[in-house]
């Protein structure tokens, strides 16, 4: 009775905060209403008795959303956000695609994901998840680490931020 | 999920404990701040509201209740609002996973068997001499020509004595009221924890990373440029020191090889000995490959807390007062508050990875009530002295330069951190340890 409860009040929560990612006009609110919304899909991890996955999810991703939220701040200019809408048809395609998507994904949860519940307990403790990461995930683990390198390597070189060893010797290649 | 009223009632009562206790940190620690600061400083200090001044934190909280509640006119009314209360949660529930004593069993029967000898001889005793002291007091004064302070004294003593034996006998009646009624908790171990989570510091260092979003919402909401300075340097110090913040908590979970805080504890309950003569207590901090984890350690969480020498968000000579300019009344109490209850916490949690947590050096507690008062005593005292440093560091030591504290973060803690986690792991994998 209490998890229906809680779960319930949760996806409430969720729901709604997720709404207002999309539909507030201000980023910095939509930025922090994500945060709000990931914190109580972490209390829906909770109530599968999977506490580990919980914490990495407020970790990983609602932990992560600081940065989105310097993004906010510092890269978008804030005054001009309520632009007025001068693309109807990129708007009307947009709903429309995004609608269709929307229906696609609830149609296939509900025939295939919804019957395939997984027998037993639900074993997603600190070992567990460390063991099937090492061991049977471990090419796909160190393949997102190495893009993920890649990605920091090309953020360095569009920053500039070149020692000036590397861009002289860039220069006398250009020569 | 079944739940038990009496696993309810005791959760309550240690929820009560908990933020009974982190609440008096506040008030306590102003003082403690302030007279230490000027006792380093070779100054007085508050001095005038109640003896050594300290009574002065609460007349500066009535003062706090009292102030108009100002929201500037430009600022978000809603983030600006609920801005203290995000810095706040996240400092007062990360003590959940923190065990701040021994466990013990609770006896059946409580306590009045145990102690009513003890208590009616005492309480007897008291009542004789107190009894012997008011009399011969009346009988000098009676005959005249005794001072004035002896007549004075003796009242005083005799009337404390009388009623010291009062109470006694009324703390004997509630016992046995007590006892009469029988809590339904006896053969049952209590957990001095509020949540024995089997993933505690991770649970951590999620809600270490909740509490920026406090500092950096009331800095943004506030519309002031010295606000959004201060919060924007408070995100980018934060995400910085949490790695290195990260990285020496992992080896210390390595040692313990579990990611509950109980387990760290029980694991730096032995000795260390060496050359078979002197014996260590097994705390962390006295191991060879991990002291260098729990410098780390402390220096990152002074940067996590946003304590001087990396008060940044602050940083009174450089942005007005940082990313609380612009706040007033209990707001800002709120913001002071959550500054010292984050303190507390990371103390305790430097406390139970590093330095034994509730362990008492070359003395096993009993399992009993009497056990746990102690262990939990020696956790206070480890914690205060603990908090103790964070004011001696933040009168001794000015503030870094913004570019040192970047460098120092990423170039000298970070890699520290990690060759220190590589060594530990080698040493646990070799059998060292």
């Amino acid at each position: 009775m209490l998890e229906f409860i809680v779960f319930f009040v949760f996806a409430a929560i969720a729901v709604i905060f997720a709404l207002a990612v999309i539909l507030h006009r201000n980023p910095v609110v939509g930025a922090l209403s994500l945060v709000a919304s990931f914190f109580a899909l972490a209390v829906m991890y909770v109530l599968l008795e999977a506490p580990f996955l919980a914490v990495l999810q407020i970790i990983v991703y609602a932990g992560a959303i600081m940065v989105l939220f310097l993004f906010v701040i510092m890269l978008l200019n804030l005054q001009h956000a309520r632009e007025e809408n001068t693309r109807p048809i990129q708007q009307f395609l947009g709903y429309t695609g995004s609608a269709a998507f929307g229906l696609g994904l609830v149609y296939y949860i509900a025939k295939y994901a919804a019957l395939q519940l997984p027998n037993g307990p639900f074993n997603a403790d600190a070992r567990a998840v460390g063991v099937e990461l090492f061991q049977a995930y471990i090419f796909p683990f160190e393949m997102v680490s190495i893009l993920l390198l890649a990605a920091i390597v090309g953020a360095l070189l569009l920053s500039g931020r070149l020692p000036s060893k590397v861009r002289a010797a860039d220069g006398e290649g250009a020569r | 999920m079944a739940f038990d009223t009496t696993d309810i009632v005791l959760s309550l009562l240690k929820i009560a404990i908990v933020v009974g206790a982190l609440l008096q940190v506040t008030p306590i620690m102003v003082w403690v701040e302030r007279r230490g600061s000027a006792l380093i400083q070779d100054r007085v200090g508050p001095n005038r509201i109640g003896p050594f001044g300290l009574i002065q934190s609460f007349a500066d909280a009535l003062k706090f209740v009292l102030k108009e509640d100002f929201t500037p006119a430009g600022a978000n009314k809603w983030l600006f609002t609920i801005a203290p209360m995000f810095g706040l949660i996240p400092a007062l529930t990360t003590i959940a996973v923190v065990p701040w004593g021994r466990p013990f069993l609770i006896p059946e029967a409580i306590l009045y068997e145990h102690v009513s000898t003890i208590g009616w001889t005492l309480a007897l005793a008291l009542l004789f001499l107190g009894g012997g002291v008011a009399f011969s007091t009346v009988r000098v004064s009676s005959r005249g020509g005794a001072s004035k302070l002896n007549v004075a004294v003796g009242w005083l003593v005799g009337a404390a004595l009388i009623l010291g034996g009062l109470a006694v006998i009324l703390s004997l009646a509630g016992l046995k009221a007590v006892d009469a009624i029988r809590i339904p908790g006896g053969n049952r171990i209590f957990e001095p924890i509020v949540a024995d989570l089997n993933v505690g510091l991770l649970l951590v260092f999620a809600l270490a990373s909740m509490g920026v979003y406090g500092i950096v919402m009331a800095g943004w909401a506030s519309n002031n440029k010295f606000s959004l300075f201060g919060g924007i340097r408070a995100s980018a110090q934060m995400i910085s020191y949490e790695l290195a913040l990260s990285l020496a908590a992992v080896s210390a979970l390595l040692v313990a090889g579990s990611l509950r805080l109980t387990d760290v504890v029980w694991k730096q309950t032995g000795y260390f000995v060496i050359f078979d003569t002197v014996k260590l207590p097994a705390w962390n901090v006295f191991s060879p490959v991990m002291w260098i984890a729990f410098v780390v350690f402390v220096i990152a969480a002074f940067a996590e807390t946003n304590r001087l020498p990396f008060d940044f968000a602050e940083a009174e000579a450089e942005l007005v007062a940082g990313y609380h300019t612009e706040y007033s009344s209990m707001k800002f109490a709120l913001f002071f508050m959550s500054e010292y209850i984050a303190m507390a916490t990371m103390s305790a949690l430097i406390v139970t990875l590093f330095l034994g947590g509730w362990d008492i050096p070359w003395y096993h507690e009993p399992p009993t009530f009497f056990g746990f008062l102690l262990s939990a005593l020696a956790f206070v005292v480890k914690v205060t002295f603990m908090l103790f440093v964070f004011v001696w560091v933040r009168w001794t030591i000015p503030r870094l330069k913004y570019d040192i504290l970047m460098k120092a973060g990423w170039k000298v803690f970070l890699p520290l951190a990690l060759v220190n986690l590589i060594i530990v792991a080698l040493a646990i994998a070799k059998g060292w340890i």
